[in-house]
């Protein structure tokens, strides 16, 4: 969950995420960015998709999520997968041949 | 393989030596990738290296489809067509091109989209399918042609500076190209509206033309459950490790009677 999307508490832990987006998804990284990522500090238990969903990623590009180098199939975006020090990547889809 | 093992000629020893000199390739490399069958859709930026390494390779047969003619906006990326192919049909022109290169190869031709029906037929009879056909639509069906028969598929994909190519061997266990794209992916950006770097196609079409080779030789590990992402504007490659979606309506533990 998102630090603003559940009440916060002094006791709820957080995790740093690396977040990386790439192609044409870098434009949706905050001013500053550098290298397609950014340190993300969130609350235990955010799901990839909420990750996504809070830098303003629509769904719809975000085809190709990789949690530490691995695949994460659609099925799972929106389970609690996150662990501190993870890093996750975000391609857009690309079909051109 | 498809056919039966021929033996190699006085000039064929010539032609490929360079492969057969390779430990892990050897006559018997050679030999079979001159008995096998490969299935090629779309013959553009990707299809057109792909197509020239495998032809020149020494793939014994191939099977080209692709149902557009050559226009000049091509010619930046698409190698295998010249400008004097402008306005015949792709798969006239690449067969003019591939055979003129290496006349061991031989060829068959589809100017169309094929059916679904036509599809399976074809992805059964091939022992690899290459996919360098240029939206999701097709790419559905191809992978669900290949899941279908089991039969190896090769995939790339390419716009801007990005690219993307994979191998799906379909053996059950490994997951398929569906797992990886579903049905969110309609609004798709094309070439044509975004621009392609032109070698970007010639770097990814030639993985796809290794690949594909060496699954049809039998040397080496190959790709086989790894994405490779170039960003071709940074030079940066990543290799993403790819799962089996258990919610894959292809390939998945409940599948759509007819999904694509």
């Amino acid at each position: 969950m998102l630090a603003g999307s559940a009440a916060p508490t002094e006791a709820m832990p957080r995790m740093k995420v690396t977040f990386k987006l790439y192609a044409t998804l870098s434009g949706y990284l905050p001013g500053g960015a550098r290298d397609h990522q950014i340190e993300a500090e969130v609350a235990a238990g955010t799901t990839p998709n909420e990750v996504i969903d809070s830098h303003g990623v629509p769904r719809r590009l975000a085809h190709l999520v990789v949690l530490n180098g691995v695949y994460v199939p659609p099925s799972e975006r929106d389970r609690a997968i996150l662990r501190d020090g993870d890093t996750l990547a975000v391609w857009p889809p690309v079909a051109g041949g | 393989m498809t056919a039966s093992k021929p033996a190699l000629s006085r000039d064929q020893l010539v032609r490929y030596s360079r492969h057969i000199m390779l430990k892990e390739f050897g006559v018997g490399g050679q030999e079979r990738l001159l008995a096998s069958r490969v299935l090629l859709i779309g013959l553009g930026g990707l299809g057109s290296p792909a197509s020239m390494y495998l032809a020149a390779a020494g793939v014994g047969e191939m099977v080209l489809v692709d149902f557009d003619r050559v226009e000049l906006s091509n010619l930046q990326r698409q190698i295998v067509h010249g400008t004097s192919d402008i306005k015949r049909p792709k798969v006239q022109s690449a067969r003019d091109r591939l055979l003129a290169m290496n006349p061991d190869v031989r060829l068959t031709t589809w100017e169309k989209a094929l059916d679904e029906r036509e599809l399976i037929d074809q992805a059964a009879a091939a022992d690899v399918v290459v996919d360098c056909s240029d939206n999701f639509a097709t790419r559905f069906a191809i992978n669900a042609a290949c899941v279908q028969t089991g039969t190896p598929l090769v995939s790339a994909a390419a716009i801007r500076f990005d690219a993307q190519v994979a191998v799906f061997m379909n053996r059950g266990d490994g997951g398929c190209y569906r797992c990886l794209y579903d049905d969110a992916a309609t609004g798709q950006e094309t070439c044509a509206a975004n621009g392609v770097a032109s070698p970007l196609l010639g770097i990814i079409g030639s993985v796809q033309a290794m690949e594909a080779m060496k699954i049809l030789a039998g040397v080496g590990p190959g790709l086989d459950g790894r994405l490779l992402i170039l960003d071709g504007l940074r030079m940066e490659w990543n290799a993403i490790h790819l799962r089996r979606d258990p919610g894959c309506p292809v390939c998945g533990d409940r599948p759509s009677a007819h999904a694509s």
